[in-house]
């Protein structure tokens, strides 16, 4: 098998989607093995910055013309191009544009941050010539199936679970914590369903505004 | 003549950041540090947000010291609201710092600072010839991340860190693994100062240096304490609602990051500046450290920060043993997070971040939402030490080959460790959103 020639970028950003790589330490140097990283600035002095890429792994979002430029060139020596973490997924905190409203974007690994073992699959997907899959479900699934106690329901928590795409097996919700809706929207996610049970709650019509949207700038 | 050294965009960084020396012969005629990642903008994002929000916004600022970020801020709306957290939430929350410091300090120095020492472009080139090394460094890494991912639910962006305290505890079998790993990674400190003291001897430049960090009472990074800067002829200490008299932050044309200055002078933070200000407290063992990596206070060269980092992770690792031995003994009490009544206030919180001093400054109006909001990160107060320091190593170069002064002023850069995204949280042109 030749292994595919893989780049892994960094727009503005936090770098925590880059962090996650390197922070699978037990798979790390396994992964240097299976992949050829050209292109890796945040861990190597020594990256290629012109060759043909089978698959670029893109972070962050465009914030400036510098990243604008990069992002293109990227997409133009890339075969595939995949959007990391929620800002290249969605615009993210900072709430500005996804990557896909500047280039074509093959496919995503949404999080803030991108979840490790996510991020492990899709690159075994990617290994075997599939692209990654995301679950079609939102986190109140995953809630669920941990059969924890519904914070929205049971505590009135503002909880973004019902409109927050999963794969994260419920972290937060899981110990406690309301979902901030970090992964970006759920496909199909219901907002119009969601934004009458807030106001049936109590909740200002402000914070419903303001929380659904933090991590996905215009999508409720 | 006139020469330029560029160096477009620096690799083994946090963030995007540039190098740019002109020399008129063998003299500097002047020296930039671009900054040219994003401005971020997350400070103005507060502006109007529910105090609930706060926390998990700003701390979207880094990814490398999340927890930092997000713990100072959840210390500064306490503050501004007067509410105390327990014993036990400080010793959770101080935990949470080792832990991000271990893993913050060891990809740095084993996989960032090392290959330049040894002369490679990776880590993982580095591992052809030094596995051992590169192992060591991935598991301290790894211990540094298991420590928040046990006390803070996730290595990054932690989860269980809630206003007033914990959202959710640890469990002793939780808190025995997690023993028995620091336990065992203290077996391997000797192999860590083995290699960090015969690292090849390098020198970035020698400055009369004024160095910034908390003066706590014992050796730590979350804990309320003044700071103290340390310079060659005086030593002065701040309250932290005195933060804007010592970083007078001004715009600088050439970067998005904002620079601070302490009477008109840069000042460092980070491992060495937290070593320096508190050399007072370290006992027998930890000179002991010291001497084994061949540090020796103050310096006034920023490649010590390397070995500065070295000692830390010897002194977490320490810190979290005896921390946990007495977690396991006297037994985590099952508590609730503290009763938070909003209210109007203004706090300033000040906690050592694993690069240094860290600042949270927040106003809160009466409906309990932000009205200002500041952040300054160490990576900007560092900025103009970095410059100041690019500008002496060039200058004191015995070799001003291109290729000699760009090793150099590359590993200046990477000895600060610098957090780029951090730095750019906000440019402000002109003073008005207090």
């Amino acid at each position: 098998m030749t292994k595919p020639r893989v780049g892994i970028f960094g727009l503005t950003g936090c770098a925590g989607d880059q962090l996650v790589i390197l922070n699978c330490e037990d798979e790390l140097l396994q992964l240097v093995e299976l992949l050829d990283i050209r292109s890796f600035m945040m861990a190597s002095s020594d990256s290629d910055e012109s060759c043909e890429l089978d698959i670029a792994l893109v972070e962050g979002a465009v914030v400036t013309e510098h990243d604008e430029k990069v992002l293109r060139a990227v997409r133009e020596r890339s075969g595939l191009l995949v959007a990391l973490g929620t800002c290249a997924a969605w615009g993210g905190v900072a709430g500005v544009k996804p990557l896909r409203s500047y280039v074509a974007v093959d496919a995503v690994i949404t999080g803030c941050p991108i979840e490790k073992e996510e991020f492990l699959s899709a690159i075994a997907n990617l290994l075997n010539g599939q692209l990654p899959v995301a679950a079609a479900y939102p986190v109140c699934a995953e809630c669920k199936m941990r059969e924890n106690e519904c914070l929205l329901l049971a505590r009135g928590a503002f909880c973004c679970g019902p409109v927050t795409a999963a794969g994260c097996a419920a972290r937060c919700p899981s110990v406690g914590v309301a979902c901030i809706g970090c992964r970006g929207p759920a496909r199909d996610a219901n907002f119009a369903g969601a934004r009458a049970l807030y106001t049936q709650l109590g909740f200002p019509d402000n914070d419903i505004q303001t929380r659904l949207n933090s991590f996905a700038a215009g999508v409720a | 003549m006139t020469r330029r050294i560029v160096i477009e965009e620096l690799a083994r960084v946090e963030g995007h950041g540039g190098i740019q020396v002109d020399m008129e012969g063998d003299a500097v005629a002047s020296v930039h540090f671009d900054v040219f990642e994003g401005a971020r903008l997350l400070e103005t994002l507060l502006n109007g947000r529910h105090y609930l929000d706060v926390a998990p916004t700003i701390s979207r600022i880094c990814a490398i010291c999340s927890t930092a970020h997000l713990v100072t801020s959840l210390k500064t709306t306490e503050a501004a609201f007067g509410v105390q957290v327990s014993e036990q939430t400080e010793v959770l929350r101080e935990l949470l710092f080792r832990g991000e410091n271990i893993e913050s300090h060891a990809l740095h120095l084993f996989l960032l600072a090392a290959p330049d020492y040894l002369g490679y472009p990776s880590a993982p080139a580095m591992a052809r010839e030094f596995p051992e090394i590169v192992k060591l460094g991935l598991e301290l890494k790894q211990l540094g991340n298991r420590v928040q991912e046990v006390i803070g639910g996730r290595a990054i962006h932690p989860t269980t860190p809630v206003l007033g305290g914990f959202a959710a505890l640890p469990d002793s079998a939780q808190l025995i693994e997690l023993r028995d790993r620091v336990a065992r990674a203290l077996e391997r400190v000797p192999e860590l100062l083995e290699f960090v003291g015969q690292l090849p001897p390098e020198h970035g430049c020698s400055a009369e240096t004024v160095f910034a960090a908390l003066a706590p009472e014992q050796y730590g990074y979350s804990r309320t304490a003044d700071v103290t800067f340390k310079g060659q002829q005086r030593t002065e200490g701040f309250e932290p609602s005195d933060y804007r008299t010592f970083t007078n932050e001004m715009v600088v044309a050439h970067s998005n990051a904002r620079h601070s200055l302490f009477e008109n002078a840069p000042f460092l933070v980070g491992a060495l500046a937290r070593l320096t200000v508190n050399e007072a407290l370290l006992d027998a063992d930890a000179l002991a450290v010291l001497e084994r990596v061949k540090l020796l206070l103050p310096s006034g060269d920023p490649l010590d920060n390397n070995k500065a980092q070295a000692v830390e992770l010897v002194l977490d690792l320490q810190w979290c043993l005896v921390t946990l031995e007495r977690l396991l003994s006297e037994g985590l009490r099952p508590e609730a997070p503290a009763f938070i009544v909003p209210r109007a206030g203004t706090a300033t919180v000040i906690t050592e971040a694993p690069r240094g001093l860290l600042v949270h400054s927040y106003s809160y109006n009466e409906d309990y939402r932000i009205a200002s909001a500041d952040v300054i990160t160490p990576t900007a107060m560092n900025a103009a030490s970095i410059e100041r320091h690019f500008q002496l190593g060039v200058a004191q170069s015995p070799d001003k080959t291109d290729a000699v002064l760009t090793r150099r002023l590359e590993m200046i850069a990477r000895a600060y460790d610098p957090c780029i995204s951090c730095s750019v949280h906000l440019v402000r042109l002109n003073d008005n959103a207090g």
